[in-house]
């Protein structure tokens, strides 16, 4: 039997959910105070998986950058192959929040999208 | 004293004090050279030798501790569009180096009929130890007699009201309180230092007082607490002298390079001399921007001025840097004094006025500066006991002073010579080369005198010189903001809707404000030039708002990317490139 | 002069809901001044997700989080004046300027102030050294890298675990710098767990605790900083001395309230917290000036300004509709074992809502501790916690018919 201990990032409360696993059988989750700690602990044991916030470059806006993240969780092996990809990604102003920018990102099913409305520049 | 004999003499503290080094005398002038172990051993052979009957020490001694120094390779500094006006062929007068000296001596100058060019070798001028000083328009009593440091100072500070008044630059006199305390005298039993203190020690500090041309009077504890209510009370007496003043030296500076420049002057920043050929009827300038003939030159260039007359082969001082570090306050506590503040200690540095608590001409209250001497030219750091030293010692002056509202500090470096008074001559070695080196504190204070003797000895030199008509003293600051009423600021923004746009938040400099620095007749190129122009940066968050703001503003100007923006020249760009790149490039 | 009736200044989270908040409470003429180019305070450059856990049950990025506001706002009849710095404040009274109208000469019945914070910088933190480029605030660098794309630097060091500088210790490295370490002088962390977790300890980033930098050299751009260990009483060890290359110090070492514009109004200050003294309607000891959010004190959840502004809304609204009935006496709630602060730090209204929140910090970590509500020696109200730490706060939320007999002191403390 094993132990494991997980600090879940699920939300501000950061509990530290413990995980007891024998030959990587799950056999108990306690100490998260909701649901979202026993699956993250799960994901963290199996295959622990992270939001991706970043920025992609803007053609035209009134800032050269605007901010993206994935619409999932991408496994968490991948986020550094996820940024080279996105820095490749040059999107055209006007951008509405949630404006799809990369879609199935390395096969992984996750789209990236914007997280702000970007105007375009004027001048 | 006659060279063979002043040769002896010095031999003879050599053998006792400081085996294995040599000397010579030329003219006058002792030569040093050897090995010490350390750099406090070479300061002091330099001012053992300085207080014999020579005419100025060229010590090249080194230290074993030291490093050999390093020098940046010359090279353009600043990206081509910025700034790239071309060297005139020739001039009657290249002044080396844009500290107040310089551009006091190139507004002086700028009065006559003269092609004036000053060379600067940062991306602004007043870089040097005019950055960093205390600010003190000082009256003279702080030096030894018969120095030429003390006589200019006492002749030179009654001329700054009219001077401020020319250029438009703030100066005011807050007058110094020498206050006399229970550790004035340390070490004598405290009833007879007390009593020495106020009977004696007080009226010899007036008379002296006098001498300067102040009007000093003594005030009594009870007076002085009232005058100073946060002043410790360890206080006896102290003697004010009503006329020490406070000048804001980068404003000073700049208006100086300014009117110069409207009288026909010619400044060129990032222009470093990097050789000088002296022969002949025009000496040949070098610089990183090409070479300019000289019929003079005029050596201003501070702890570089000996590297400068060397260049020229006129080895006759050595500069010796002293470094002194300088806490700044916020503007809100500004009324914690009321007027300049130094406690008289006994007995006293011989190469420092001792510092002061001061108010700034922006009621930023100002603790230091401290005195150090380094081997390191531009050794501008400020030490953890530097901090520590300061603290202590202005906190037992002014006790209780909140010290959370430290927002800056910063050092500079004075420049010396081992004779510690002022060298200002025509070089004895190279003719049409003239140094005005030492320019040591209080500098500031002496300089417009400085800029006369420099103007006078040209004359006696040989340079024809005719004052124009056309001169004009005055000029007029650029719009400052936050000192308008509100009808004023009102019409203005009606105006120019950019001084409705604020780019600093806890100074409140205006985009109008910022873009009349960049676009002045000494350009603003880099982030830290617009903040001693405009004080865009020097408030409470320290860029931390408008820094991001500023640099916009200047890559816009400029018409040059974020990536060349610059603190304060070249070398000091302020990001590595664009976000994502180095990721495309897969490292 | 402009009449209007609430004038809030200060356009992020705190502000929007404020405005929102006193609109929908029935104040007419309301108008949201920011000195920014676009409403959201700091929000728009923190581009990590984290945002709006527990009033939309999401985890947001910032400016996601913000828009939902601003959509909001957008809805309403607010007045929002943009690029418009507030200059002075008396009571009643406001100056502001921006390029479009000039100077606004703005009467208001009621103020709110929404002002945030801004970042310590090194003078408060006395490292020596020189003063190159490359020394940033964690906020600064942050504005950069997301929202004018450029990179202050590739190797970084980064100084105090602050929130910020965690994010930014991720950020750095997703676009490819190299951050050589984050150095805090206190024995514990001063970010969030999960932020530690998921900021440092997924990409491999050593937090050295007890430790602080006495060195900053490079004379045009940082080229090393010296580190050191420090003993109990914070004084740095000579001998662990080390010098770490790096081109870029990043400052994350806290957050200050930004109060010019309340001190020129004299609104008393709370020396602790860094805001001025609110009662539970966020009014200040100035009758008819409210303020809510960063200004207050130093939040680390959006959630909570949001809330902070609602609060300050409504009371703005009731104030000018003269709603607000104060109670005879005063309650002063003081902070009491392990408690750094609480906020309100006085009640002073009948009825203004039926539930009333105290936000306090305690002074050290702890564990298995009770939150005990004392008025005098009665026990009126004790919850029990796991662990408390400084750099969460706490929520405290009763509903307010406990406080019916409090007298007029009430303390919350933690015990064992
Ligand atoms: C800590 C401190 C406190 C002081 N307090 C006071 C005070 O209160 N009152 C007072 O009266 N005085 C004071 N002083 C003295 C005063 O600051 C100086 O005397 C004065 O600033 C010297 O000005 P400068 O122009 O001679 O030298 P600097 O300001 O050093 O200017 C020399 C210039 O020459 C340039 N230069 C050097 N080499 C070259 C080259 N090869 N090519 C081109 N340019 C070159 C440099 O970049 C520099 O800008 C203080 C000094 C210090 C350091
Ligand atoms: C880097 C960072 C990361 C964070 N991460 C999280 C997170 O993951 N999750 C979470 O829940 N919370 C997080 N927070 C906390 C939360 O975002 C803040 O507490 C919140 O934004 C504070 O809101 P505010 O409205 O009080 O201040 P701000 O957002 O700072 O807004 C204040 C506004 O007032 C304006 N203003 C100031 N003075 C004037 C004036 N004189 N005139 C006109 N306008 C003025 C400013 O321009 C600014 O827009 C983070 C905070 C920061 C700084
Ligand atoms: S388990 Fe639930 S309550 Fe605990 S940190 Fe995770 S999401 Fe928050």
């Amino acid at each position: 039997m094993k132990k494991h201990r997980f600090v879940c990032i699920d939300c501000p409360l950061s509990c530290e959910v413990a995980l007891t696993e024998e030959d990587g059988k799950i056999l108990e989750i306690k100490n998260n105070r909701c649901k979202k700690g026993e699956e993250y602990a799960i994901a963290e044991f199996t295959n622990p998986v992270r939001i991706l916030t970043t920025t992609v470059r803007v053609e035209g806006g009134i800032l050269p950058v605007v901010p993206v993240r994935s619409k999932g969780h991408i496994p968490k092996k991948l986020i550094r192959e996820c940024m080279r990809e996105l820095a490749k990604v040059e999107a055209n102003a006007p951008i509405k929040c949630g404006d799809m920018i990369y879609e199935n990102i390395l096969n992984t099913g996750i789209y990236i999208v914007s997280s702000r409305d970007l105007q375009e520049d004027e001048a | 004293m006659e060279d063979a004999k002043l040769k002896r003499k010095i031999e003879k503290l050599l053998n006792k004090e400081f085996s294995g080094i040599e000397v010579s005398i030329d003219d006058g002038i002792a030569h040093l050279s050897g090995e010490l172990n350390s750099w406090n051993e070479v300061v002091e052979l330099g001012h053992k030798v300085g207080k014999l009957e020579v005419e100025e020490v060229v010590n090249l001694v080194t230290a074993k501790e030291v490093k050999a120094e390093r020098r940046e390779k010359p090279g353009l500094k600043l990206p081509k569009k910025i700034y790239d006006p071309t060297l005139p062929k020739s001039a009657d007068v290249v002044i080396i180096g844009g500290g107040v000296t310089g551009c006091f001596i190139a507004r002086e100058l700028s009065r006559y009929n003269l092609d004036i060019a000053l060379l600067e070798k940062e991306c602004d001028i007043g870089e040097g130890g005019t950055k960093s000083n205390s600010a003190q328009i000082h009256t003279g009593i702080g030096e030894h007699s018969g120095t030429l440091k003390k006589e200019l100072c006492a002749k030179s500070w009654p001329l700054y009201e009219k001077i401020s008044e020319e250029l438009d630059v703030p100066y005011k006199k807050d007058g110094l309180l020498v206050v006399l305390t229970k550790d004035t005298l340390p070490k004598v039993p405290s009833f007879i230092a007390n009593f020495v203190s106020r009977t004696i020690i007080a009226h010899v500090i007036k008379s002296k007082a006098k001498k300067v041309g102040d009007e000093p009077r003594i005030v009594k504890k009870e007076e002085l607490m009232e005058m100073e209510p946060n002043l410790t009370d360890r206080a006896l007496v102290a003697v004010l002298m009503p006329n020490y003043g406070i000048i804001c030296p980068h404003r000073l500076t700049e208006a100086l390079a300014e009117n110069a420049v409207q009288n026909g002057a010619s400044i060129f920043l990032d222009t470093e001399v990097i050789g000088i050929s002296p022969n002949g009827e025009m000496k040949k300038v070098i610089t990183t921007r090409g070479e300019i003939e000289a019929k003079f030159i005029v050596n201003a260039a501070g702890v570089y001025a000996d590297k400068i007359a060397e260049m020229a082969g006129a080895k006759e001082f050595t500069i010796h840097p002293r470094k002194g570090s300088t806490l700044l306050f916020d503007k809100g506590v500004g009324d914690y004094v009321n007027h300049q503040i130094s406690e008289m200690k006994l007995p006293q540095d011989p190469h420092t006025k001792g510092g002061a608590v001061l108010k700034t001409v922006d009621e930023n209250i100002n603790w230091g500066p401290t005195a150090i001497e380094t081997a390191d030219r531009e050794d501008t750091s400020v030490t953890a006991e530097e901090i520590q030293s300061i603290l202590k010692k202005y906190g037992s002056i002014i006790p209780n002073f909140s010290t959370n509202s430290l927002i800056a500090y910063f050092s500079g470096v004075r420049a010396p010579t081992y004779k510690e008074d002022f060298y200002i001559k025509p070089s004895k070695k190279v003719r049409g080369l003239i140094n005005v080196a030492g320019i040591q504190s209080p500098g500031l204070t002496a300089a417009p005198l400085i800029a006369k003797m420099v103007a006078d000895i040209l004359k006696n030199g040989g340079l024809e010189m005719v004052e124009k008509e056309s001169f004009n003293p005055i000029r007029k600051k650029s719009t400052v903001f936050e000192d308008l009423t509100l009808e004023e600021k009102e019409k203005l923004v009606g105006e120019n809707p950019l001084y409705g746009n604020v780019v600093c938040r806890c100074e409140h400099v205006t985009e109008g404000e910022i873009l009349d620095a960049i676009r002045s007749p000494i350009p603003a190129l880099n982030v830290d030039a617009i903040k001693r122009r405009t004080r865009a940066g020097m408030g409470r968050c320290q860029g931390g708002f408008c820094g991001p703001r500023v640099a916009e503003i200047l890559a816009r100007e400029f018409d040059i990317p974020l990536e060349k923006v610059t603190k304060d020249g070249g070398g000091s760009e302020l990001f590595v490139g664009k976000t994502k790149v180095s990721l495309m490039e897969g490292k | 002069m402009i009449d209007v009736d609430v004038a809030v200044i200060g356009g992020g989270p705190a502000g929007l809901a404020a405005a929102l908040s006193a609109y929908r409470n029935g104040a007419k003429n309301v108008w949201l001044l920011e000195r920014n180019p676009e409403l959201g305070g700091i929000l728009p450059q923190c581009i990590h997700d984290g945002f709006g856990n527990f009033i939309f049950k999401e985890m947001l990025t910032g400016p996601e989080y913000a828009q939902r506001y601003i959509d909001e706002v957008k809805k309403t009849g607010i007045t929002v004046k943009l690029n418009t710095m507030v200059l002075e404040m008396g009571p009643e009274r406001l100056i502001a300027v921006n390029p479009k109208d000039g100077l606004l000469d703005i009467k208001a019945k009621a103020i709110i102030l929404a002002m945030g914070c801004r970042e310590r910088t090194r003078p408060q933190i006395l490292i020596p050294g020189y003063r190159p480029a490359g020394i940033y605030t964690a906020g600064v660098a942050q504005r950069y890298i997301n929202m004018e794309g450029v990179m202050p630097g590739k190797k970084v060091v980064i100084l105090g675990s602050g929130d910020v500088g965690l994010i930014m210790a991720r950020r750095f490295t997703l676009e490819g710098a190299k951050v050589e370490g984050v150095y805090e002088i206190m024995s514990n962390p001063g970010g969030l767990t999960r932020n530690i977790v998921q900021c440092l300890n997924d990409y491999d980033i050593p937090l050295h605790l007890s430790h602080t930098i006495v060195n900053i050299k490079g004379k045009k751009r940082v080229e090393e900083v010296t580190v050191a260990q420090v003993d109990s009483q914070m004084t740095p060890i000579k001998s662990t001395k080390r010098d770490i290359s790096c081109d870029t110090l990043l400052l994350s070492v806290g957050l200050i309230p930004e109060n010019e514009l309340s001190k020129m109004a004299d609104v008393a200050m709370d020396p602790i917290t860094g805001g001025p003294v609110v009662d539970e309607a966020m009014e200040t000891s100035v009758s008819g000036i409210f303020a809510c959010g960063n200004v207050a004190h130093v939040h680390d959840l959006v959630d909570d300004v949001s809330k902070a502004g609602e609060t300050a809304g409504k009371g703005a609204a009731e104030h000018i509709s003269d709603k607000i009935k104060k109670r005879k006496v005063p309650v002063i709630v003081k902070g009491g074992r392990n408690i750094r602060y609480v906020v309100p730090q006085i009640i002073r209204n009948e009825d203004f809502d039926k539930r009333i929140t105290f936000y306090l910090r305690v002074n050290d970590v702890e564990e298995d501790v009770k939150l005990v509500l004392l008025s005098g020696e009665k026990l009126l109200y004790k919850r029990k916690e796991n662990v408390v730490k400084p750099p969460e706060m706490v929520r405290l939320t009763l509903l307010s018919k406990f406080l019916e007999n409090v007298g007029n002191e009430l303390t919350i403390e933690a015990q064992k």
